[in-house]
C-alpha cells in the first residue's frame, strides 16, 4: 500500500462519503415514520436522542465538514491548477476540520448532558 | 542524513515464486565508502554477497526508467539517490519492487499491464497526411502547455503509485494519460478527438480520484494528475477542440 498524505486523504474522504450515506438511510427511517403515526414517529425521535445516537451526531458533524471541504480542496486545485499546494491544503482541511468540529461538537455533548 | 555509521543495513525484498511462499527481507551489511547510491549498494550485494539477488538496471542516470522501486515506502529510480540520505535512525534501508504490481523475482515485476494501457492510448504521433518540406512549427504557448510530459521516462512509478491501480488494472493509468494528454494537445496530431473519446470512457479520467501520488512517485517531477484533469475539461468539449485544431494545422507546417 502506498501510504501519502493524498492517499490518507482519500481514504477519509471515501469513509465520510459512505458515512453520510449511511446517515441519509437513518435519516430517511426515522422521518419517513410520520407516515405510520405518532406513536411510532415519537418512538424513533426518543431512540436518536439516547447519548449514543449524540455522539454519532458529532461523528456525523466530522464526516460532513470533512467531505465538504476536501470537496472543495479538490475543486480549488483542479480550477487553479494548484496542485503544488497539494498537501498544504490538506492540512488546512484537517485543521479547518477539527475546530469546527470542536466548535459544534460542544453544543452537541453539553446538550446531551444537560438531558442525562 | 546519518554519516555516523561505517555500514548500512539494507533490507532488500525477496521472492522467488518457483521456491518462497510470500515475500520476507533479506538483511545485507553495505559499507558506505564513497558515498554510494541504492543502486551501488544494490550491485555491490549482487557481486560480492548473494548472486541470487534480482533486479533490473540499465542506464545509472535516471533516463531509462528501468531501476524504478520502492524505496522505505516512496517510489524513486535507485540509480540516482545516495543509499546515505535513505537511511533511517538505525542506518537501515528497505528495498521492495513496485507496489501493486507482480513480483517475476525479488525486485523484479511484471509490468505488462503497464505496457498494454500505454497501447491503448496509442502513444504515437498521428502527423496530418501532408507532411512539410522543412518542419512543423509550435509556438512557445503551445510548448508550454505540455508541462514538460515528453521528459516522461516511462519508469511505472507514478503507475504503482496509484491507488487507483491498485484496485483496478482496468484504469489507463497516470502513466498513458499523460501521453495522452502529450498527444491531445501537440498541434501536429490529428486525432485529438478520438484520444478524449477513449479517455472519456469509464476506465478512463472518470477513475482518477486525484489522490496525488503519481505526482508525489515522478522521479523527473511532472503533473500526471494535471494532465488528467486537463483531458477531463477537454473531453467534454473534444468536437470544437477537435474543430479548433483542424484550423491550427492549416498554418502549421512551414516551407
Amino acid at each position: 500500500m502506498y501510504k501519502t498524505s493524498g492517499f490518507i486523504s482519500f481514504v477519509l474522504r471515501r469513509v465520510s462519503g459512505v458515512a453520510l450515506v449511511l446517515y441519509l438511510f437513518m435519516h430517511m427511517w426515522v422521518i419517513g415514520s410520520i407516515n405510520q403515526g405518532p406513536e411510532v414517529f415519537d418512538a424513533r425521535l426518543n431512540l436518536v436522542q439516547t447519548p449514543l445516537f449524540k455522539v454519532l451526531e458529532v461523528a456525523l458533524l466530522a464526516a460532513v465538514v470533512y467531505h465538504g471541504l476536501d470537496g472543495i480542496r479538490l475543486l480549488i486545485i483542479n480550477q487553479f491548477r494548484v496542485t503544488d499546494y497539494r498537501k498544504s491544503l490538506f492540512y488546512a482541511v484537517l485543521a479547518v476540520s477539527v475546530l469546527l468540529v470542536i466548535a459544534g461538537g460542544i453544543p452537541i455533548i453539553l446538550f446531551m448532558l444537560q438531558g442525562t | 542524513m546519518t554519516t555516523e555509521f561505517n555500514t548500512a543495513i539494507v533490507r532488500i525484498q525477496r521472492f522467488n515464486p518457483d521456491q518462497d511462499e510470500k515475500p520476507y527481507l533479506d538483511t545485507f551489511q553495505v559499507p558506505l565508502e564513497n558515498d554510494p547510491t541504492l543502486l551501488d549498494a544494490l550491485q555491490l550485494i549482487k557481486t560480492t554477497m548473494d548472486g541470487s539477488v534480482t533486479f533490473r538496471k540499465s542506464c545509472r542516470h535516471a533516463i531509462c526508467g528501468s531501476c524504478a522501486m520502492n524505496v522505505n515506502g516512496r517510489n524513486l529510480l535507485v540509480c540516482h539517490q545516495p543509499l546515505m540520505k535513505h537511511l533511517n535512525r538505525k542506518g537501515e534501508v528497505t528495498i521492495r519492487p513496485l507496489p501493486y504490481l507482480p513480483i517475476i523475482k525479488d525486485l523484479v515485476v511484471d509490468r505488462s499491464s503497464f505496457w498494454a494501457q500505454y497501447q491503448r492510448v496509442k502513444p504515437w504521433l498521428v502527423p496530418p497526411a501532408d507532411v512539410p518540406d522543412k518542419e512543423f512549427r509550435m509556438t512557445p504557448e503551445e510548448v508550454a502547455a505540455l508541462h514538460d510530459a515528453e521528459t516522461c521516462i516511462m519508469c511505472g512509478a507514478c503507475y504503482s503509485a496509484c491507488s487507483v491501480i491498485g484496485m483496478t488494472k482496468a484504469y489507463i493509468g497516470p502513466h498513458a494519460l499523460l501521453k495522452s494528454f502529450l498527444r491531445v494537445l501537440d498541434p501536429r496530431d490529428t486525432i485529438p478527438a478520438e484520444r478524449l473519446a477513449d479517455v472519456a470512457q469509464g476506465d478512463g479520467v472518470a477513475r482518477c480520484h486525484t489522490i496525488f501520488n503519481c505526482i508525489d512517485a515522478c522521479p523527473k517531477g511532472l503533473d500526471p494528475t494535471l494532465a488528467i484533469e486537463t483531458l477531463r475539461n477537454l473531453s467534454r468539449k473534444r468536437q470544437a477542440f477537435a474543430a479548433q485544431r483542424n484550423e491550427r494545422q492549416k498554418s502549421l507546417a512551414i516551407g
